[in-house]
């Protein structure tokens, strides 16, 4: 598989879209945790709640996990679309054929793409390790791993992330319609979500049954649920009327989905014509 | 030993039967031709072969073995169309190809120079032209010396020196003792480079074997008597002629290429009684031979 990877990485170590895409993704996620950090920091800090919102920083080491977690888990669309963008390309160039022709199995060159899939995400979730660290030592408060899991959600979510785009880049083959049709998935499975969400309300008000937030249990939106904002307060309240919290279900879900989009991603490769 | 051999391949796309029960096998040392017009299934056919296109029927053998990816980085091939990474140099498209072979990067000069593209080793493919493309593909599929090649349209985009030069390559390959297996529409192309051939109609093999078996040029004398059919029959007791044709009219006699001695035609006819009023040679073109094969 190193072999392999040094192969992929002489692929791209040249792209430029690679590479642009790449700093915004770390340009990003500083930024990204900035502005929460100077919005926190410097408008709700300042305001009078009275009372009502208890104020306390996101950064320091009790929440930077989690935090960060959440608000860099907007970002990862971006490593999604240069995956789309680097297996779309091998179809566009045919090199995917090339590659076949001069003596990859058709194993090799799906499992290649699964494994950049996985190391981005790893990367992802470095970046943010080392992002909720360097926020977190600017904070007062000493050092603790309380919620940490956040960054592991984190990883589950980015996997789901990476591993739908090579699904679909696999399925599609066209850059344009791949990307299209990743960000038109994303946004309907958040509409379904909803409503998903919205009937679980309802069902748990009419004292019919308590399934959780249903919403959660859609294949993107299982990682999505995963990352939350930490509680303020108001939140605490209004979760008294919100379903059940079954994050061992969304956990399990997601892990379930993550392995169903490698299985169709591969037997994709393996079966059709390239 | 057989370096390919195909046996009752089919490929259907859909209704369409893109290959019918195609079995042939291709000798080692052999330049082997895979000839047919367009649509005729040589792209689909050596498709299959390098598993880039999954067979619907049939099976296929490389080094007489189930075939394998290890069996394929052993073959330089180039198929259909040059493919190569548009935002990557020469170089660095071919350190791909190397390292997808299990092979060093230090033939990369050595086969540039071949395909004559030395000087632009550093330009990024999307700026080559056509020709340029295609002399990479070539030289991509000679990365490691392999001892088997196989080409499609090889001259495909080609000035008429890259032509005469990519026929020289491969003649020069060829006695080097290499396989060469190569799929082309161009008879002449065959002809010129090739010691055997398989002729693809509508995805149906139609004939394979030696190539001066199968592309022989033959003589034909057309000849004219009051009698027809008498001069069928004469014909026929003819030594040399190898068939004898009888169209509305004239008669058709064939010879091996230049064995068409037309006096003693004349002379034999007239010595069976038969006045003749017409006596002609006309070549017979590989081209109406090819349209006879395919048609």
């Amino acid at each position: 598989m190193l072999n392999l990877l040094k192969i992929e990485w002489l692929k791209i170590k040249n792209y430029r879209a690679f590479i642009v895409i790449s700093i915004f993704v770390v340009l990003g996620v500083v930024t990204t945790n900035y502005i929460v950090y100077s919005v926190n920091k410097n408008i709700i800090g300042n305001m009078n709640t009275g009372g009502l919102v208890s104020k306390f920083s996101l950064y320091d080491f009790d929440h930077t996990w989690q935090t960060t977690s959440y608000a860099t888990g907007f970002l990862l669309i971006l490593p999604a679309l240069l995956i789309i963008i680097l297996v779309t390309n091998e179809f566009t160039f045919k090199t995917n054929r090339q590659n076949i022709i001069d003596g990859w199995s058709r194993e090799e060159f799906i499992q290649v793409k699964l494994a950049m899939a996985l190391i981005i995400a790893v990367i992802s979730t470095i970046l943010v390790f080392l992002t909720a660290l360097l926020f977190a030592l600017f904070s007062d408060s000493s050092f603790a791993l309380t919620g940490i899991s956040h960054v592991g959600y984190f990883f589950l979510k980015a996997l789901s992330y990476n591993l739908l785009a090579v699904l679909v880049s696999v399925w599609i083959r066209r850059t344009g319609f791949a990307i299209g049709l990743y960000f038109i998935y994303l946004g309907a499975e958040n509409i379904i979500s909803q409503l998903l969400d919205v009937w679980s309300i309802k069902l748990r008000s009419d004292g019919v049954a308590d399934l959780g937030s249903m919403g959660d249990y859609l294949p993107m939106n299982a990682s999505d649920g995963l990352l939350t904002f930490p509680d303020n307060a108001i939140k605490s309240i209004a979760k008294s009327s919100l379903p059940t919290d079954y994050t061992w279900i969304v956990v399990s879900l997601t892990i379930i989905y993550i392995i169903l989009f490698y299985w169709l991603s591969r037997r994709r490769i393996i079966t059709t014509d390239l | 030993m057989a370096i390919l051999s195909v046996d009752n391949l089919s490929k259907n796309y859909g209704p369409i039967k893109a290959l019918k029960n195609v079995s042939f096998s291709v000798p080692a040392g052999t330049v082997y031709g895979i000839l047919g017009p367009n649509g005729s299934g040589k792209t689909t056919l050596l498709g299959i072969v390098m598993d880039v296109l999954k067979a619907s029927g049939g099976g296929y053998t490389l080094f007489d073995e189930a075939p394998t990816a290890h069996h394929r980085k052993q073959i330089g091939t180039l198929l259909e169309t040059p493919n190569f990474y548009h935002y990557l140099s020469a170089v660095e498209n071919l350190k791909i190809a190397a390292a997808i072979k299990g092979r060093g990067a230090e033939d990369i000069d050595r086969v540039l120079q071949i395909v004559n593209l030395a000087h632009r080793k550093t330009s990024k493919f999307s700026t080559y032209s056509l020709g340029m493309k295609q002399r990479l593909a070539i030289g991509a599929a000679l990365l490691g010396n392999p001892e088997v090649l196989v080409f499609d349209e090889p001259t495909n985009g080609l000035d008429p020196v890259g032509i005469a030069e990519i026929r020289e390559l491969i003649k020069k390959l060829s006695q080097s003792g290499k396989t060469i297996i190569m799929a082309s529409h161009l008879l002449d192309e065959v002809e010129k480079v090739c010691t055997h051939v398989a002729i693809l109609k509508q995805g149906t093999l139609i004939t394979d074997g030696n190539v001066d078996e199968i592309l022989v040029n033959e003589d034909v004398v057309e000849l004219n008597a009051a009698d027809l059919q008498q001069l069928k029959q004469v014909m026929q007791q003819m030594p040399g002629q190898t068939r004898v044709d009888l169209s509305d009219k004239f008669v058709q006699a064939f010879f091996p290429s230049g064995a068409a001695d037309l006096a003693a035609v004349n002379q034999f006819c007239f010595s069976k009684g038969v006045v003749l009023s017409q006596l002609q040679l006309r070549k017979k073109s590989l081209e109406s031979k090819f349209f006879e094969l395919t048609n």
